[in-house]
């Protein structure tokens, strides 16, 4: 029973960890900067999905408030980057 | 039974969403230009991480692991604020590369450069 919820649990992470693997080679060789930030923006989302998936397989709530803090951050760094890109400034 | 099944409808949800991430993933990195990518982004954001949330927490649920409800009502919430902030981030993105000019490509017709 135990190792079949082994297996479950990596059958079941195993496309987030190839979409973290080939959004991270488009964050590294991508050409300009809205490529890298959308990139890094899957890259947090799918990061929290794990997150979730984690505190399940490991019967612990502790995983589950950094994922919602990953969302929030990816938005910050949304808007941010948006903001500077336009107006050449980052402002308040 | 009924913990059964609601674990196992979870399991295929957070399956399901695990291959539009994979489908995402490749569109991210084959697509040619920008534009073409937010595509595979907003895909890889919906029903890459919405929907796989919702998996979660019915697995949470449907499990017999303490603290359950609050792992499923954390997904819930993470879910609902994604579903909400996705969509504007990348739109946000859009224009700002748009309005920066910081992507080269050959458009067929670019109707809010025109504008400008």
């Amino acid at each position: 029973m135990v190792e079949f919820t082994h297996l479950l649990f990596a059958i079941l992470a195993a496309p987030y960890i190839a979409a973290v693997l080939m959004y991270t080679a488009r964050a590294v060789k991508g050409p300009t900067v809205p490529d890298i930030i959308l990139a890094v923006d899957c890259m947090s989302y799918d990061l929290a999905v794990f997150l979730a998936l984690l505190s399940v397989y490991y019967r612990s709530p502790l995983m589950i408030a950094p994922a919602i803090l990953l969302a929030l951050w990816a938005y910050l760094l949304d808007v941010f980057a948006s903001k500077y890109l336009v107006s050449k400034e980052v402002g308040a | 039974m009924t913990s059964d099944l609601v674990f196992w409808a979870g399991v295929v949800v957070v399956f399901v969403g695990g291959v539009f991430d994979f489908i995402a993933g490749l569109g991210m990195l084959r697509f040619p230009n920008f534009y073409v990518r937010l595509h595979a982004a907003t895909i890889g954001t919906i029903y890459g991480a919405v929907l796989p949330l919702i998996g979660v927490a019915l697995m949470a649920l449907g499990s017999p692991i303490p603290n359950n409800t609050f792992i499923a009502g954390g997904c819930l919430a993470t879910a609902l604020v994604l579903f909400l902030v996705a969509p504007i981030g990348s739109h946000l993105l859009a224009y700002a590369a748009h309005k920066a000019r910081a992507v080269e490509w050959s458009p067929v017709v670019d109707q809010l450069g025109e504008e400008e």
